[in-house]
């Protein structure tokens, strides 16, 4: 068992350090760069979006559905307020009313 | 000592809300391999050494379940594969550093301390290197303490992201996302990443995350060029 936990560590070790190696003899040239400029939204979004929409049944798109209404709440206070607090405090407020 | 202090307590309070957002999972964590048959000490090795949520979960199914240790080590490297995303993002800003800077980064370049690094100047004066540790290494702490609780109450709590929680995670990444969509690039990149993120993960397909954030890239930088040839023409 430790042998497989050492060696997922090592997994998920190489995945975070590999491109921080200065060995590796490549640079990141600007249009690349406006390419990753966007990983930030999209993997957050990737993982945010789905746990609104995915139950255990699958996709989720009825306005009953309480994760959809808190998750535009939260959606117009981040929006107004650039707070996180605020938007965390309000979303999962509305969400515990509701679920 | 006093310029320490201030960008140590400010990576503090800026992953506060996301540290207390994982506490379904840092729990599910512990009481899950608890419960698989996991030693309290392995469980606990586990979040200290991976430190990576959603490997650890399916890691903790799989090996349960018996599964081949190869299959295994290969669907963390799959759910570990969006680092290699983070790793290039922050290349330019983190390579000039020396390795004792680099290293400790790159051990907690998780999900969470990459929302904090899109800043122009992230990672490249002292004082914003020791923001990211402070940011990195409290959520670090965190999901350990978290680990440990699920440890402890093992089969005694419910299993809090049924009840609903896990949409505190989702809050947190609102709140990250959205304040940052100052372009229609990025409003696409977003729109692309959610529909694209919804529809594969509901199919099972097991490169969900990767994918749909490729494509919603390839889909936001499409939208720069554009919007910068029509402007070039006019």
């Amino acid at each position: 068992m430790m042998t497989t936990i050492l060696l997922m560590a090592c997994i998920t070790f190489f995945t975070r350090y590999l491109f921080l190696h200065r060995a590796l003899p490549f640079k990141v040239g600007p249009k690349m760069q406006q390419f990753l400029s966007f990983s930030a939204p999209a993997v957050l979004t990737a993982i945010w979006v789905p746990i609104v929409f995915i139950n255990d049944e699958g996709i989720n798109l009825s306005w009953q559905n309480p994760y959809l209404s808190a998750a535009i709440v939260a959606i117009i206070v981040a929006y107004k307020t650039h707070n996180i607090y605020l938007t965390t405090l309000a979303g999962m407020g509305l969400f515990l009313i509701l679920n | 000592m006093h310029s320490i202090k201030k960008p140590l307590l400010k990576g503090f309070l800026d992953m506060l809300p996301l540290c207390l957002a994982v506490i379904p999972w840092g729990i599910l964590c512990g009481s899950l391999a608890i419960q698989n048959g996991f030693t309290p000490f392995e469980t606990q090795a586990m979040s200290l050494l991976v430190f990576a949520g959603s490997a650890q979960l399916v890691a903790i199914e799989l090996i349960a379940g018996n599964t081949p240790l190869l299959t295994i080590l290969f669907t963390t490297f799959i759910i570990s594969s969006r680092h290699f995303l983070y790793g290039l993002a922050v290349r330019h800003k983190v390579i000039e550093q020396p390795m004792r800077w680099r290293l400790p980064v790159s051990f907690v370049l998780t999900d969470e301390l990459f929302a904090f690094s899109h800043h122009p100047r992230a990672y490249q004066t002292q004082t914003r290197l020791i923001y990211a540790l402070s940011a990195g290494f409290s959520f670090y702490i965190a999901w350990n303490i978290w680990t440990l609780i699920g440890i402890v109450a093992g089969t005694m709590l419910p299993d809090l992201t049924n009840l609903g929680l896990d949409f505190a995670i989702a809050a947190t990444f609102i709140a990250l996302v959205i304040p940052g969509i100052k372009n229609l690039a990025t409003l696409v990149t977003v729109i692309v990443a959610g529909f694209c993120a919804t529809l594969l993960k509901s199919t099972g397909f097991e490169l969900w995350l990767v994918c749909s954030a490729l494509l919603a890239m390839s889909a936001g930088y499409a939208v720069t060029r554009i919007v910068k040839n029509k402007d070039a023409k006019s």
